[in-house]
Protein backbone atom coordinates (compact mmCIF):
# COMPACT_ATOMS: atom_id res chain seq x y z
CA UNK A 1 0.00 0.00 0.00
CA UNK A 2 1.21 3.22 -0.84
CA UNK A 3 1.05 6.72 1.05
CA UNK A 4 -3.06 8.31 0.85
CA UNK A 5 -2.92 12.04 1.34
CA UNK A 6 -5.28 14.89 0.36
CA UNK A 7 -4.00 17.06 -2.75
CA UNK A 8 -4.52 19.37 -5.01
CA UNK A 9 -4.16 18.21 -8.41
CA UNK A 10 -0.82 20.20 -8.99
CA UNK A 11 0.43 19.15 -5.83
CA UNK A 12 0.41 15.48 -6.67
CA UNK A 13 1.71 16.15 -10.18
CA UNK A 14 4.65 17.59 -8.37
CA UNK A 15 5.32 14.98 -5.96
CA UNK A 16 4.58 12.20 -7.96
CA UNK A 17 7.63 14.09 -10.15
CA UNK A 18 9.78 13.65 -7.60
CA UNK A 19 9.16 10.03 -6.83
CA UNK A 20 9.22 9.38 -10.26
CA UNK A 21 13.04 10.79 -10.54
CA UNK A 22 13.01 14.37 -11.45
CA UNK A 23 15.62 15.87 -10.28
CA UNK A 24 15.58 19.44 -12.24
CA UNK A 25 12.67 22.02 -12.40
CA UNK A 26 12.37 25.24 -14.13
CA UNK A 27 9.47 27.38 -15.08
CA UNK A 28 7.69 30.87 -14.94
CA UNK A 29 4.80 31.68 -12.55
CA UNK A 30 1.32 31.51 -14.20
CA UNK A 31 -1.87 30.69 -13.02
CA UNK A 32 -3.52 27.88 -12.87
CA UNK A 33 -0.34 25.89 -12.18
CA UNK A 34 1.90 28.42 -9.53
CA UNK A 35 1.37 25.05 -6.96
CA UNK A 36 3.81 23.15 -9.07
CA UNK A 37 7.13 25.46 -8.84
CA UNK A 38 5.99 26.65 -5.41
CA UNK A 39 6.29 22.56 -4.30
CA UNK A 40 8.51 21.69 -6.00
CA UNK A 41 10.99 24.55 -4.79
CA UNK A 42 11.25 23.23 -1.23
CA UNK A 43 10.86 19.68 -2.22
CA UNK A 44 13.52 19.17 -4.87
CA UNK A 45 16.27 20.77 -2.99
CA UNK A 46 15.23 18.16 -0.03
CA UNK A 47 16.22 15.33 -2.31
CA UNK A 48 19.29 16.94 -4.18
CA UNK A 49 17.84 17.90 -7.15
CA UNK A 50 17.17 22.06 -8.10
CA UNK A 51 14.82 24.24 -8.50
CA UNK A 52 15.32 27.35 -10.74
CA UNK A 53 12.19 30.09 -11.36
CA UNK A 54 13.74 31.08 -14.22
CA UNK A 55 13.79 34.64 -15.73
CA UNK A 56 11.07 33.92 -18.72
CA UNK A 57 9.72 30.95 -20.18
CA UNK A 58 11.95 30.60 -23.15
CA UNK A 59 14.49 30.52 -20.45
CA UNK A 60 13.11 27.64 -18.36
CA UNK A 61 12.40 25.08 -21.32
CA UNK A 62 16.38 25.82 -22.25
CA UNK A 63 17.23 25.34 -18.68
CA UNK A 64 15.05 21.73 -19.02
CA UNK A 65 17.19 21.62 -22.05
CA UNK A 66 20.30 21.26 -20.48
CA UNK A 67 19.32 19.32 -17.65
CA UNK A 68 17.97 16.63 -19.64
CA UNK A 69 21.57 16.51 -21.86
CA UNK A 70 23.03 15.62 -18.71
CA UNK A 71 20.81 12.67 -17.89
CA UNK A 72 18.62 14.43 -15.37
CA UNK A 73 14.92 13.90 -15.04
CA UNK A 74 14.04 17.15 -15.89
CA UNK A 75 10.50 18.95 -16.18
CA UNK A 76 8.69 22.26 -16.71
CA UNK A 77 5.28 23.07 -16.43
CA UNK A 78 3.09 26.01 -17.65
CA UNK A 79 -0.33 27.08 -18.68
CA UNK A 80 -1.68 28.13 -22.27
CA UNK A 81 0.38 31.37 -22.70
CA UNK A 82 3.49 29.70 -21.41
CA UNK A 83 3.39 26.49 -23.70
CA UNK A 84 3.48 29.19 -26.46
CA UNK A 85 6.52 31.04 -25.21
CA UNK A 86 8.37 27.43 -24.99
CA UNK A 87 6.65 25.82 -28.00
CA UNK A 88 10.25 26.57 -29.68
CA UNK A 89 12.10 25.23 -27.12
CA UNK A 90 10.07 21.93 -27.01
CA UNK A 91 10.57 21.57 -30.30
CA UNK A 92 14.58 21.57 -30.11
CA UNK A 93 13.81 19.07 -27.10
CA UNK A 94 12.73 17.11 -29.61
CA UNK A 95 15.18 17.73 -32.60
CA UNK A 96 17.66 16.80 -29.74
CA UNK A 97 16.06 14.04 -28.99
CA UNK A 98 15.67 15.03 -25.22
CA UNK A 99 13.69 13.41 -22.63
CA UNK A 100 11.98 16.00 -20.62
CA UNK A 101 7.98 16.51 -18.97
CA UNK A 102 6.02 19.41 -19.72
CA UNK A 103 3.06 19.85 -17.79
CA UNK A 104 0.56 21.93 -19.16
CA UNK A 105 -2.33 22.71 -17.02
CA UNK A 106 -4.59 24.75 -19.02
CA UNK A 107 -6.98 27.59 -18.60
CA UNK A 108 -9.09 29.89 -20.94
CA UNK A 109 -7.71 30.94 -24.47
CA UNK A 110 -7.00 32.44 -26.99
CA UNK A 111 -4.53 35.12 -25.34
CA UNK A 112 -4.16 35.91 -22.38
CA UNK A 113 -7.57 34.49 -22.21
CA UNK A 114 -8.55 33.78 -18.59
CA UNK A 115 -6.90 32.44 -15.68
CA UNK A 116 -9.85 29.82 -14.96
CA UNK A 117 -10.29 26.20 -16.04
CA UNK A 118 -10.65 25.60 -19.77
CA UNK A 119 -9.69 22.64 -22.53
CA UNK A 120 -8.64 24.80 -24.84
CA UNK A 121 -5.53 23.41 -25.88
CA UNK A 122 -6.29 20.34 -27.41
CA UNK A 123 -5.16 20.95 -30.94
CA UNK A 124 -1.91 22.23 -29.51
CA UNK A 125 -1.14 19.54 -27.62
CA UNK A 126 -2.05 17.08 -29.94
CA UNK A 127 -1.12 19.02 -33.34
CA UNK A 128 1.58 21.53 -33.18
CA UNK A 129 3.31 21.63 -29.63
CA UNK A 130 5.84 24.37 -31.61
CA UNK A 131 7.03 24.03 -35.29
CA UNK A 132 8.51 21.59 -37.52
CA UNK A 133 6.08 18.64 -37.44
CA UNK A 134 7.06 16.90 -34.44
CA UNK A 135 4.59 14.95 -31.57
CA UNK A 136 5.01 14.62 -28.07
CA UNK A 137 2.78 11.74 -26.16
CA UNK A 138 0.01 13.49 -24.79
CA UNK A 139 -1.20 12.02 -21.37
CA UNK A 140 -4.86 13.70 -20.10
CA UNK A 141 -5.64 11.92 -16.37
CA UNK A 142 -8.65 13.07 -15.17
CA UNK A 143 -8.07 12.85 -11.34
CA UNK A 144 -5.25 13.57 -9.15
CA UNK A 145 -4.20 10.05 -8.84
CA UNK A 146 -4.11 9.10 -12.12
CA UNK A 147 -2.03 12.10 -12.72
CA UNK A 148 0.48 10.62 -9.86
CA UNK A 149 0.06 7.59 -11.85
CA UNK A 150 0.82 8.99 -15.27
CA UNK A 151 3.55 11.46 -14.15
CA UNK A 152 5.20 8.87 -12.05
CA UNK A 153 5.99 6.93 -15.01
CA UNK A 154 6.56 9.73 -17.41
CA UNK A 155 10.13 9.99 -17.90
CA UNK A 156 10.00 5.50 -18.37
CA UNK A 157 8.19 6.93 -22.16
CA UNK A 158 10.33 9.84 -22.53
CA UNK A 159 14.09 8.44 -21.58
CA UNK A 160 12.57 4.97 -24.19
CA UNK A 161 11.90 7.28 -27.07
CA UNK A 162 14.47 10.37 -25.90
CA UNK A 163 11.27 12.90 -26.94
CA UNK A 164 9.34 14.66 -24.46
CA UNK A 165 6.39 13.82 -23.10
CA UNK A 166 3.43 15.93 -22.55
CA UNK A 167 0.87 16.15 -19.54
CA UNK A 168 -2.38 18.40 -20.60
CA UNK A 169 -4.66 18.59 -17.49
CA UNK A 170 -7.44 21.84 -16.80
CA UNK A 171 -6.68 24.33 -13.94
CA UNK A 172 -10.00 22.35 -12.54
CA UNK A 173 -8.52 19.11 -11.97
CA UNK A 174 -5.04 21.24 -10.70
CA UNK A 175 -6.52 22.98 -8.22
CA UNK A 176 -8.93 20.06 -6.73
CA UNK A 177 -7.96 18.52 -3.58
CA UNK A 178 -8.73 14.71 -3.53
CA UNK A 179 -7.50 11.70 -2.02
CA UNK A 180 -4.60 10.21 -4.21
CA UNK A 181 -2.30 7.03 -3.05
CA UNK A 182 1.21 7.74 -3.57
CA UNK A 183 3.98 5.42 -4.79
CA UNK A 184 7.32 4.74 -3.05
CA UNK A 185 10.54 7.00 -4.45
CA UNK A 186 12.03 5.68 -7.52
CA UNK A 187 15.55 5.09 -6.35
CA UNK A 188 17.57 6.03 -9.20
CA UNK A 189 22.20 5.60 -9.53
CA UNK A 190 24.12 6.65 -11.82
CA UNK A 191 23.90 3.95 -13.57
CA UNK A 192 20.55 4.69 -14.62
CA UNK A 193 21.51 8.08 -16.79
CA UNK A 194 20.92 7.21 -19.98
CA UNK A 195 23.83 6.47 -22.45
CA UNK A 196 23.65 8.97 -24.59
CA UNK A 197 23.99 11.80 -22.31
CA UNK A 198 26.49 14.05 -21.57
CA UNK A 199 26.87 13.13 -17.94
CA UNK A 200 30.56 12.17 -16.93
CA UNK A 201 28.76 11.26 -13.43
CA UNK A 202 30.14 7.38 -12.62
CA UNK A 203 33.46 7.71 -14.36
CA UNK A 204 32.07 7.86 -18.09
CA UNK A 205 33.83 9.28 -20.77
CA UNK A 206 32.52 12.04 -22.28
CA UNK A 207 30.00 10.86 -25.20
CA UNK A 208 29.61 12.61 -27.84
CA UNK A 209 26.93 15.33 -29.12
CA UNK A 210 23.87 16.32 -28.31
CA UNK A 211 22.47 18.51 -30.66
CA UNK A 212 19.05 19.77 -32.61
CA UNK A 213 21.44 21.13 -35.51
CA UNK A 214 21.72 18.24 -38.43
CA UNK A 215 22.68 18.20 -42.20
CA UNK A 216 19.55 17.50 -44.63
CA UNK A 217 20.14 14.04 -45.08
CA UNK A 218 20.31 13.46 -41.77
CA UNK A 219 17.27 15.63 -40.40
CA UNK A 220 15.92 13.61 -42.95
CA UNK A 221 16.08 10.10 -41.03
CA UNK A 222 15.27 11.31 -38.18
CA UNK A 223 12.01 12.69 -39.34
CA UNK A 224 11.41 9.20 -40.68
CA UNK A 225 12.61 7.58 -37.31
CA UNK A 226 10.05 9.84 -35.66
CA UNK A 227 7.10 8.72 -38.02
CA UNK A 228 8.03 5.37 -37.06
CA UNK A 229 8.18 6.07 -33.47
CA UNK A 230 4.33 7.82 -33.65
CA UNK A 231 3.05 4.48 -35.43
CA UNK A 232 4.94 2.52 -32.52
CA UNK A 233 2.85 4.47 -30.34
CA UNK A 234 -0.86 3.80 -31.80
CA UNK A 235 0.37 0.25 -31.68
CA UNK A 236 1.21 0.21 -27.71
CA UNK A 237 1.23 2.85 -26.19
CA UNK A 238 -2.85 4.55 -26.49
CA UNK A 239 -4.44 4.87 -23.22
CA UNK A 240 -8.21 4.79 -22.95
CA UNK A 241 -11.00 3.90 -21.24
CA UNK A 242 -14.41 2.76 -22.05
CA UNK A 243 -17.60 3.20 -19.55
CA UNK A 244 -20.68 1.55 -20.57
CA UNK A 245 -20.08 0.29 -24.53
CA UNK A 246 -21.46 -2.91 -24.63
CA UNK A 247 -24.80 -2.07 -25.39
CA UNK A 248 -24.55 1.80 -25.99
CA UNK A 249 -26.55 3.76 -28.53
CA UNK A 250 -25.05 7.08 -28.24
CA UNK A 251 -20.97 7.59 -27.49
CA UNK A 252 -19.93 9.95 -25.74
CA UNK A 253 -16.31 10.95 -25.97
CA UNK A 254 -14.60 13.09 -23.51
CA UNK A 255 -11.44 13.41 -21.55
CA UNK A 256 -9.98 14.61 -18.27
CA UNK A 257 -12.38 16.73 -16.30
CA UNK A 258 -15.21 16.80 -18.74
CA UNK A 259 -15.42 13.01 -18.97
CA UNK A 260 -15.85 13.19 -14.92
CA UNK A 261 -18.57 15.23 -15.66
CA UNK A 262 -19.88 13.00 -18.56
CA UNK A 263 -19.91 10.62 -16.32
CA UNK A 264 -22.27 11.62 -13.38
CA UNK A 265 -24.74 12.71 -16.23
CA UNK A 266 -24.58 8.92 -18.14
CA UNK A 267 -25.03 6.89 -15.16
CA UNK A 268 -28.71 9.09 -14.38
CA UNK A 269 -29.27 9.06 -17.58
CA UNK A 270 -28.62 5.11 -17.41
CA UNK A 271 -31.34 5.03 -14.72
CA UNK A 272 -33.65 6.98 -17.00
CA UNK A 273 -33.41 3.66 -19.57
CA UNK A 274 -31.53 5.75 -22.09
CA UNK A 275 -28.25 3.63 -23.43
CA UNK A 276 -24.98 6.23 -22.93
CA UNK A 277 -21.76 5.34 -22.48
CA UNK A 278 -18.45 7.04 -22.75
CA UNK A 279 -15.06 6.68 -24.15
CA UNK A 280 -12.32 8.36 -22.76
CA UNK A 281 -9.34 8.78 -23.86
CA UNK A 282 -6.69 9.05 -21.33
CA UNK A 283 -3.80 9.54 -24.36
CA UNK A 284 -4.94 12.15 -26.72
CA UNK A 285 -1.78 11.74 -28.90
CA UNK A 286 -1.65 8.69 -29.80
CA UNK A 287 -5.73 8.86 -29.68
CA UNK A 288 -7.77 5.99 -29.47
CA UNK A 289 -8.26 5.53 -32.80
CA UNK A 290 -9.94 1.83 -32.64
CA UNK A 291 -12.15 2.28 -30.24
CA UNK A 292 -13.95 4.76 -32.53
CA UNK A 293 -13.39 3.41 -35.43
CA UNK A 294 -14.30 -0.09 -34.58
CA UNK A 295 -17.65 0.48 -33.22
CA UNK A 296 -20.79 -1.33 -34.21
CA UNK A 297 -22.64 1.53 -36.05
CA UNK A 298 -25.62 -0.48 -36.57
CA UNK A 299 -26.25 0.11 -33.23
CA UNK A 300 -24.50 3.25 -32.41
CA UNK A 301 -26.53 6.05 -33.44
CA UNK A 302 -24.75 9.39 -32.45
CA UNK A 303 -21.10 10.56 -31.08
CA UNK A 304 -21.37 13.36 -28.31
CA UNK A 305 -18.01 15.12 -28.10
CA UNK A 306 -17.90 17.19 -24.62
CA UNK A 307 -15.48 18.99 -23.91
CA UNK A 308 -15.07 22.38 -21.79
CA UNK A 309 -14.18 24.66 -24.77
CA UNK A 310 -15.78 25.93 -27.75
CA UNK A 311 -15.69 24.97 -30.20
CA UNK A 312 -15.13 21.25 -29.52
CA UNK A 313 -11.30 20.62 -30.24
CA UNK A 314 -11.44 16.80 -30.71
CA UNK A 315 -14.25 16.77 -33.28
CA UNK A 316 -12.06 16.08 -35.99
CA UNK A 317 -10.03 13.46 -34.73
CA UNK A 318 -13.46 12.02 -33.65
CA UNK A 319 -14.63 12.38 -37.35
CA UNK A 320 -11.71 10.66 -39.02
CA UNK A 321 -12.96 7.32 -37.16
CA UNK A 322 -16.79 7.67 -37.65
CA UNK A 323 -16.52 8.32 -41.36
CA UNK A 324 -19.92 9.48 -41.16
CA UNK A 325 -21.51 6.40 -40.10
CA UNK A 326 -23.22 8.33 -37.49
CA UNK A 327 -23.76 12.21 -36.28
CA UNK A 328 -21.70 13.96 -34.27
CA UNK A 329 -23.25 16.27 -31.76
CA UNK A 330 -20.76 18.16 -29.66
CA UNK A 331 -21.41 20.17 -26.31
CA UNK A 332 -19.17 22.72 -23.92
CA UNK A 333 -18.33 25.63 -22.22
CA UNK A 334 -15.63 27.70 -22.75
CA UNK A 335 -13.56 30.85 -21.67
CA UNK A 336 -13.25 29.66 -18.07
CA UNK A 337 -16.90 28.66 -17.71
CA UNK A 338 -17.27 25.76 -16.12
CA UNK A 339 -19.11 22.21 -17.32
CA UNK A 340 -21.30 21.36 -14.11
CA UNK A 341 -23.35 18.45 -13.54
CA UNK A 342 -27.18 19.53 -14.76
CA UNK A 343 -25.42 21.73 -18.09
CA UNK A 344 -24.10 17.92 -19.58
CA UNK A 345 -26.84 15.81 -17.88
CA UNK A 346 -29.27 18.28 -19.93
CA UNK A 347 -27.30 18.70 -23.05
CA UNK A 348 -26.60 15.09 -23.46
CA UNK A 349 -30.93 14.21 -22.77
CA UNK A 350 -31.54 16.96 -25.54
CA UNK A 351 -29.37 15.33 -28.10
CA UNK A 352 -30.43 11.68 -27.36
CA UNK A 353 -34.33 12.51 -27.22
CA UNK A 354 -33.85 14.04 -30.34
CA UNK A 355 -34.33 17.86 -29.45
CA UNK A 356 -30.93 18.72 -30.96
CA UNK A 357 -29.95 18.64 -35.07
CA UNK A 358 -26.58 20.18 -34.73
CA UNK A 359 -25.18 16.78 -35.71
CA UNK B 1 -24.83 9.54 0.12
CA UNK B 2 -23.72 12.17 -1.12
CA UNK B 3 -23.49 15.69 -0.01
CA UNK B 4 -22.68 19.22 -1.53
CA UNK B 5 -21.69 22.47 -0.19
CA UNK B 6 -20.66 25.94 -1.17
CA UNK B 7 -18.62 27.95 0.93
CA UNK B 8 -18.69 31.69 -0.53
CA UNK B 9 -17.51 35.43 1.35
CA UNK B 10 -14.53 37.68 0.73
CA UNK B 11 -11.14 37.13 0.96
CA UNK B 12 -9.87 36.74 4.23
CA UNK B 13 -13.05 35.41 5.78
CA UNK B 14 -11.54 31.76 6.18
CA UNK B 15 -13.61 30.37 3.43
CA UNK B 16 -11.07 28.47 1.55
CA UNK B 17 -9.65 27.04 4.55
CA UNK B 18 -13.16 25.78 6.15
CA UNK B 19 -14.08 24.05 3.09
CA UNK B 20 -10.54 22.05 3.45
CA UNK B 21 -10.93 21.33 6.84
CA UNK B 22 -14.40 19.96 6.42
CA UNK B 23 -13.14 17.71 3.34
CA UNK B 24 -9.98 16.65 5.16
CA UNK B 25 -12.07 15.97 8.28
CA UNK B 26 -14.41 13.81 6.14
CA UNK B 27 -11.47 12.04 4.49
CA UNK B 28 -10.57 11.26 8.23
CA UNK B 29 -13.74 9.34 8.65
CA UNK B 30 -13.15 7.02 5.87
CA UNK B 31 -15.53 9.09 3.25
CA UNK B 32 -14.66 10.81 0.18
CA UNK B 33 -14.33 14.10 -0.79
CA UNK B 34 -13.37 16.90 -3.11
CA UNK B 35 -12.26 20.73 -2.73
CA UNK B 36 -12.65 22.65 -5.68
CA UNK B 37 -11.27 26.20 -4.96
CA UNK B 38 -12.54 29.19 -6.87
CA UNK B 39 -10.72 32.82 -6.55
CA UNK B 40 -10.02 35.49 -8.93
CA UNK B 41 -6.65 37.35 -9.44
CA UNK B 42 -7.57 39.18 -5.65
CA UNK B 43 -6.69 37.74 -2.39
CA UNK B 44 -7.95 39.33 0.48
CA UNK B 45 -11.34 41.28 -0.10
CA UNK B 46 -11.90 39.88 -3.02
CA UNK B 47 -14.50 37.20 -3.71
CA UNK B 48 -14.03 33.48 -2.68
CA UNK B 49 -15.69 30.50 -3.38
CA UNK B 50 -15.24 26.43 -2.95
CA UNK B 51 -16.99 23.83 -3.24
CA UNK B 52 -16.69 20.52 -1.24
CA UNK B 53 -18.24 17.43 -2.46
CA UNK B 54 -18.51 14.47 0.42
CA UNK B 55 -19.49 10.75 -0.11
CA UNK B 56 -19.86 7.94 1.10
CA UNK B 57 -18.98 6.44 -2.53
CA UNK B 58 -15.67 7.83 -4.58
CA UNK B 59 -16.48 10.54 -6.03
CA UNK B 60 -17.34 11.04 -9.98
CA UNK B 61 -17.77 14.75 -10.55
CA UNK B 62 -16.93 17.22 -8.32
CA UNK B 63 -18.65 20.02 -10.19
CA UNK B 64 -22.44 20.02 -9.11
CA UNK B 65 -24.25 22.32 -10.77
CA UNK B 66 -26.56 23.06 -7.62
CA UNK B 67 -25.49 22.30 -4.46
CA UNK B 68 -27.17 21.06 -0.87
CA UNK B 69 -26.10 23.24 1.24
CA UNK B 70 -25.19 26.86 0.89
CA UNK B 71 -22.55 28.93 3.67
CA UNK B 72 -22.53 32.44 3.07
CA UNK B 73 -20.21 34.53 5.08
CA UNK B 74 -21.52 37.71 3.53
CA UNK B 75 -24.46 39.53 1.43
CA UNK B 76 -22.77 39.60 -1.64
CA UNK B 77 -22.00 35.84 -1.27
CA UNK B 78 -26.01 35.63 -0.82
CA UNK B 79 -26.72 37.20 -3.37
CA UNK B 80 -24.68 35.73 -5.81
CA UNK B 81 -25.55 31.88 -5.11
CA UNK B 82 -28.66 31.55 -3.34
CA UNK B 83 -30.53 30.52 -6.48
CA UNK B 84 -27.63 27.67 -6.87
CA UNK B 85 -28.64 25.70 -3.28
CA UNK B 86 -31.39 22.97 -4.38
CA UNK B 87 -34.79 22.87 -3.10
CA UNK B 88 -35.32 21.48 0.23
CA UNK B 89 -30.91 22.19 0.68
CA UNK B 90 -29.35 23.99 3.95
CA UNK B 91 -28.88 27.52 3.67
CA UNK B 92 -26.17 28.95 6.32
CA UNK B 93 -25.59 32.61 6.44
CA UNK B 94 -23.24 34.73 8.81
CA UNK B 95 -26.03 36.38 10.21
CA UNK B 96 -23.35 39.26 11.57
CA UNK B 97 -23.21 40.12 8.09
CA UNK B 98 -26.31 39.37 5.98
CA UNK B 99 -29.14 40.95 7.35
CA UNK B 100 -31.95 39.09 5.24
CA UNK B 101 -31.88 35.85 3.89
CA UNK B 102 -35.99 35.18 3.36
CA UNK B 103 -36.07 34.94 -0.68
CA UNK B 104 -36.43 31.31 -0.28
CA UNK B 105 -39.40 28.96 1.78
CA UNK B 106 -38.37 26.08 -0.13
CA UNK B 107 -34.81 25.52 1.73
CA UNK B 108 -34.08 25.58 5.62
CA UNK B 109 -32.25 29.10 6.47
CA UNK B 110 -30.19 29.29 9.42
CA UNK B 111 -28.61 32.79 10.46
CA UNK B 112 -25.71 32.62 12.97
CA UNK B 113 -23.96 35.44 13.86
CA UNK B 114 -21.16 33.96 13.56
CA UNK B 115 -18.74 36.96 13.97
CA UNK B 116 -20.17 38.04 17.02
CA UNK B 117 -19.28 35.05 18.34
CA UNK B 118 -15.94 34.65 17.11
CA UNK B 119 -15.52 38.68 18.19
CA UNK B 120 -16.72 37.30 22.05
CA UNK B 121 -14.60 34.49 22.27
CA UNK B 122 -11.83 37.19 21.55
CA UNK B 123 -10.70 35.87 17.87
CA UNK B 124 -12.41 37.35 14.98
CA UNK B 125 -10.49 35.11 12.98
CA UNK B 126 -12.38 32.34 14.74
CA UNK B 127 -15.80 32.91 12.84
CA UNK B 128 -14.95 30.41 10.11
CA UNK B 129 -14.61 27.65 13.01
CA UNK B 130 -18.33 28.41 14.69
CA UNK B 131 -19.36 28.77 10.80
CA UNK B 132 -18.68 25.19 10.73
CA UNK B 133 -19.93 24.35 13.94
CA UNK B 134 -23.12 25.69 12.97
CA UNK B 135 -23.13 22.79 9.69
CA UNK B 136 -21.95 20.35 12.08
CA UNK B 137 -24.44 20.62 14.55
CA UNK B 138 -27.62 21.18 12.09
CA UNK B 139 -26.48 18.55 9.73
CA UNK B 140 -23.82 16.05 10.95
CA UNK B 141 -21.87 15.97 7.98
CA UNK B 142 -18.78 15.26 10.14
CA UNK B 143 -18.49 14.40 13.70
CA UNK B 144 -17.58 16.41 16.52
CA UNK B 145 -14.53 14.20 17.74
CA UNK B 146 -13.15 13.69 14.11
CA UNK B 147 -13.14 17.71 13.63
CA UNK B 148 -11.71 18.08 17.19
CA UNK B 149 -8.59 15.94 15.43
CA UNK B 150 -8.71 17.97 12.25
CA UNK B 151 -8.42 21.22 14.76
CA UNK B 152 -5.86 19.67 16.52
CA UNK B 153 -3.35 19.13 13.03
CA UNK B 154 -4.30 22.57 11.73
CA UNK B 155 -2.74 24.78 14.87
CA UNK B 156 -0.42 21.92 16.40
CA UNK B 157 2.39 24.50 15.62
CA UNK B 158 0.34 26.92 17.31
CA UNK B 159 0.38 27.80 21.33
CA UNK B 160 -2.21 24.96 23.28
CA UNK B 161 -4.41 28.56 24.03
CA UNK B 162 -4.82 28.98 20.12
CA UNK B 163 -6.97 25.13 19.68
CA UNK B 164 -8.90 25.42 22.71
CA UNK B 165 -10.11 28.61 21.51
CA UNK B 166 -10.47 27.55 18.36
CA UNK B 167 -12.35 24.48 20.22
CA UNK B 168 -14.79 26.67 21.94
CA UNK B 169 -15.71 28.29 18.87
CA UNK B 170 -16.71 24.83 17.49
CA UNK B 171 -18.48 24.14 20.41
CA UNK B 172 -20.34 27.24 20.57
CA UNK B 173 -21.33 27.15 16.58
CA UNK B 174 -22.75 23.05 17.22
CA UNK B 175 -24.97 24.15 20.17
CA UNK B 176 -26.31 27.19 17.85
CA UNK B 177 -26.59 24.61 14.74
CA UNK B 178 -28.78 22.01 17.19
CA UNK B 179 -31.37 24.28 18.24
Amino acid sequence: MGEKRFMKGNEAIAEAAVRGGCRFFAGYPITPQNEIPEYLSWRLPEVGGAYVQGESEVASINMVYGASAMGTRAMTSSSGPGISLKAEGISYLAAAMLPALIVNISRGGPGLGSIQPAQSDYLQATKALGHGGFHAMVFAPNSAQEAVDIVYDAWEYAERDRNPVLVLMDGCLGNIMEEVELPPMKELSDDDIPEWSLSRRNGRDYQGNITPIYTEPILEGINMMSGEMYKAWEEDDVKVEEFLMDDAEYVVVAYGIASRVSKEAILKLREEGFKIGMIRPITLFPFPKKNLHDLDYSRVKGIIDIEMTVPAQMRDDIALQVMERAPIYEYGRSGGMLLDDDGVYDAIKEIVTGGNDNG
Amino acid sequence: MKQSFVFSGSGGQGIMSAGITLAQTAIDMGKHATYLPEYGPEQRGGSAKCTVVISDEPIISPLPKCCDNLIVMNEQAYAKFFEDLKSGGVLLANASRVKEANDRDDVTAILAPVDDIALGLGNPRAANIVLLGVLIGATGVVSREAFVKSLEKKFKAKKPEVLAMNIQALDQGIALGKK
